[in-house]
This record gives structure tokens, sequence and C-alpha cells, in this order.
């Protein structure tokens, strides 16, 4: 098909548009909002993530090595540990260092002293991503990691670890859902808009196919309405996303600063801005295709 | 050029319109259909634009079997073939230009191309002048002549019109039948629908009078 009937198409989907400002601009600030809520949470979900991150230092897994562990052993089951997945940092605590930090932390040096010997074991303290991988795999992990020749035994406490991500799979469930759903309502609010567009025009689309107008030929102006009003409304529910983001770091920073550290908002990616808008202009041709294609059907069948 | 055989024409529910028509034309030829309202002749030429499927029967247009026709054949079919209205059929948020460049958008002429021809259309039928003007703002005889623009701009293989002069006075239908001559004698096959016996009787060409879904030669 040549490049100015589609170029056509194109100026008669503007021309369009630009006739009625206020209907375009409402049907793009409805698509707009429609995608800014589950876009934000999208947002606010991967904030939450990178916060999570933070306290990874929480999820520690402790390996007390036996007595008689060599150091070379030792080293070669450290590097094994920090090749693992989800696996942040390894550090190496020696019977003495043992020692001293329980004498400081539990302030028993008499008790200690009585025994003549240190009866506490050298360890692996294992740093462990907790959103890296599933609880499951980190507790098969840690199995793994104990039936380790030089482990004595292991310690580790990951429900918290479990709890944490099943409210994180929740949420994240919980906002696909809802931009499911919310996606179907911007399809539907453009076919509607589309539809109304097609009444009108009622009297084009007959005397065009009198005089031989193909379906592709009377479909395109309206799939380029859709696609550029859905381009119009991604931009601009980035823009709305990137407003509240802007609004909340305020009272964030605060909260963050009742816990002393900070915590800056990260907005939309560029590059998941972009995806936005493309997702959005999808949905913008889409809700035209399913208007229009019902509409022939009906009309020419 | 253009064949009816046996065709027979009927909607669910409904009388015969058209019965065991057989008709010929040949390319270049003009004729005239008349009959009373309800007779068939507006059914007679939706078959040939394909609006309207025949029941049974063969219809052939140019060596094409209208009967045969896909769906996605009909655009085509349609572009050989230029048709006017009764009542215009125009565009009344389009000025003259653009709804006789219609037909030429349609067929996916380049803006070039296609400036030439609308001038060139607009200059058949005598309405130069009046290129920028609104449908509303030109009388009956001017709007048809937009119509009738619209339909040869792209030089069709066939004309059909289907009561061009039903809303006109006799003058004006006098201007707008000898245009349709002028067509056929530059070599485009005519069809025209009409109950103007006047006109009829003034032509002197090949006349059919359908009546009843019916088709008889008038002398």
């Amino acid at each position: 098909m040549s490049l100015h009937i589609r170029l056509h198409a194109l100026e008669n989907a503007k021309n369009t548009l630009l006739a009625q400002p206020i209907a375009t601009l409402l049907t793009v600030l409805a698509l707009a909002v429609v995608l800014a809520l589950p876009v934000g949470l999208f947002t606010a979900l991967a904030n939450l993530q990178q916060l999570l991150a933070r306290w990874h230092d929480q999820a520690q897994i402790s390996l007390y090595l036996r007595d008689d562990a060599s150091p070379q052993a030792i080293a070669k089951l450290r590097m094994q540990l920090e090749q693992s997945p989800g696996v942040v940092a390894v550090h190496f605590v020696d019977k003495q260092k043992a020692l001293a930090d329980f004498q400081h932390y539990a302030g028993m040096m008499a008790a200690i002293h009585t025994l003549g010997t240190n009866p506490l074991p050298a360890s692996l303290i294992v740093v462990l991503n907790p959103l890296a991988q599933s609880s499951r795999e980190l507790d098969r992990q840690v199995q793994q990691w104990s039936h380790e020749a030089i482990v004595q035994s292991a310690q580790s406490d990951l429900k918290w670890v479990a709890r944490l991500q099943a409210i994180v799979a929740l949420g994240t469930r919980a906002v696909y859902l809802l931009g499911a759903l919310l996606a179907i309502g911007a399809v539907l609010v453009m076919g509607n808009t589309i539809r109304l567009h097609i009444e009108q025009r009622r009297d084009e689309i007959e005397i065009s196919a009198l005089v031989g107008a193909t379906r592709t030929f009377i479909r395109r102006p309206f799939l380029y309405q859709g696609l550029i009003q859905g381009l119009l409304a991604g931009a601009l529910a980035w823009i709305i996303v990137a407003i509240s983001f802007g609004l909340l770091q305020g009272p964030v920073n605060h909260l963050a600063s009742l816990y002393g550290t900070t915590f800056p908002l990260q907005g939309l990616h560029v590059e998941d801005g972009i995806l936005l808008i493309l997702i959005s202009a999808l949905l913008g041709w889409l809700g035209s295709r399913l208007a229009v294609g019902r509409y022939l059907n009906n009309t020419f069948s | 050029m253009i064949e009816f055989i046996n065709v027979h024409k009927h909607y669910p529910g409904r009388r015969h319109v058209l019965r065991e028509l057989n008709l010929r034309l040949e390319k270049g030829e003009m004729v005239l259909i008349t009959g009373p309202s309800g007779a068939g002749k507006s059914t007679l030429l939706k078959l040939l634009t394909r609006l309207e499927a025949v029941s049974s029967g063969t219809l052939l247009v140019g060596g094409v079997d209208l009967t045969r026709l896909r769906r996605s054949q009909i655009p085509a079919h349609r572009r050989r073939v230029g048709v006017v209205f009764q009542d215009h059929k125009l565009l009344l948020d389009r000025n003259v230009y653009d709804n006789v460049a219609l037909t030429l958008q349609v067929a996916g002429f380049s803006a070039r191309q296609l400036d030439n021809r609308v001038r060139a259309a607009l200059d058949k039928v005598g309405l130069s002048e009046h290129w920028r003007e609104f449908p509303e703002t030109l009388s009956g005889g001017e709007q048809q002549r937009v119509g009738i623009a619209r339909a040869i701009v792209h030089t069709p293989e066939i004309l059909l019109a289907d009561e061009p002069t039903g809303n006109l006075d006799p003058a004006l239908s006098t201007e707008i039948l000898d245009m349709f001559r002028d067509f056929y004698r530059h070599g485009t096959t005519v069809l025209v629908a009409t109950h103007d016996q006047q006109q009829v009787e003034r032509l002197q060409v090949r006349t059919l009078h359908l009546d009843q879904g019916s088709l008889r030669e008038s002398s």
C-alpha cells in the first residue's frame, strides 16, 4: 500500500481529532488516568522491593564449622558459597572472633574463663538477598550447605523471608490483575470513542464503500485515531506518575528520616516510560480495531 | 460487457424483485431502463455494483462473474464502475473538490494525478469555478453534476445512474442526460434507470422496460 494513502489516512485521523479538541482531550485524559493507576502501583512496588533489598543483611545463615576443618577446606567452601545464587556476601568468623563477640554481647566472661578452653566453633556467615530466590529454594540451599563435610550445623531463620516473599508476590499479583482489568477498560474506552466517531462519519464510510473503498481503507483512519490517542494517553500517564511520585517524595523523606535513613523514590525509568507509551498506543489501536471491525462486519457482511 | 443470464432476485419473505432476467449490453453501449416505481430498476443497478447479490443465475461484467465474487474482490469491481445516485450522496462537510477526489483517494491515486483528474472532471461537468464550494450552497442540478464528476473522475468502464434526473426540472434533466450521452459517445458503457418518458423519447437510445421484475425491449 502506497505511503501517500497512509499519509492521507493519518491526516484524516489528525483532522478528526483536532475537529473536536475537547472530546479528544477528555478521551486522552480518561485513558491516561486508567493507565496511570496500575503503572503507579507497579512503580511503587518496584520501590518497595528496592527498600526490602536494603534489608538483605537481615537474612543471614550461620554455618558452624567442625574444629578439625582445614583452612583450605574453609576457603574452598567460602568460594563455593560466594558463587551461589542470591548470596550477597560470606564472612568468616574464627573461634577467637566468635569468643570475643560472645563476650562482648553476652557479658559472660567469667563463665567462659572457668571452661579453660574456647567452646565456640568457627563459622561462615552467609548474607542473602531475601528476594533473589523463593523461600523453598533457599531452604533447599541451606540443607545442601549443612551437609557439607566441614559443616557441623547450620542455623537460619528464613520464616520471615518466606512471609516477605509471600507479601511481595501477593502485591505483584494484585497489581497484575488490576493492570489487566484496567487495560481492558482502556480498550473499551477507546472502542466506545471510536464507535461514536464511526456514527458521526457513517455517510462518509457508506459513500467510500460505494466508490470502491476496501475495508482496510475505511478502517485505517480510525486505527490511526486510536493509535494517536493511545500514544498521547501513555505520555500523559507517564507525566501523572512522575508528578505523583514527586508529590510523595516529601512525606517519604520525612518517614525515612524518622528511621534515621533516606529513601529517594524512583519514578518510571525511561525504558519503562517508553514501554508504557507503546502499550498504551497498542491498547488504543486494539480498541479502535475492535470497534471498527465490529461495525464493518455488521454493515458490510 | 454486461450480461444477465437468467438472473433472479428475491428478498427473504418478500416477492420476487427480478425474475428470469436476460440482458446483454455491449461495450460502449447506452441503455435506458424505464419502469414504474418498485419495478426493480434500482435493484438491477445494485446487482451491478454488488450492493446486492443475485439470488440465482449468472451476472457477467467485463468477463467477471459477479455471483462468484469474493467479499474482498468487491471494492476492486466497484472501482471499475461509476455510479450516480438520485439523492447525489455527497459529503456535506467536504467541498466540491474533495467530494470528487474521494473516488481517487479510495483508488490510491497520488496527489498530482488526483489534482489533474479532479480538475478535468469538474471541467467536464462545468463546475471548475465551484470547486471550493460546499454542496449545500449549490443548486440541485449542480449537486447532481458533482455526483457525476465523482462517478467519472476515474474514467470507469461502466457508468450507472439511478434516476439521476428524479429531482430536477426538465431543462436540467436534459442537460444531465446529454452529459451521459457524451460519455457513451466516448466509449463508456452507460446504463441509466429513469421514469422520465419525455427524456427517453428525446434521447433515441436503446430502452428496456422493466415491470414486475420482467424485462422487455421498448420499441
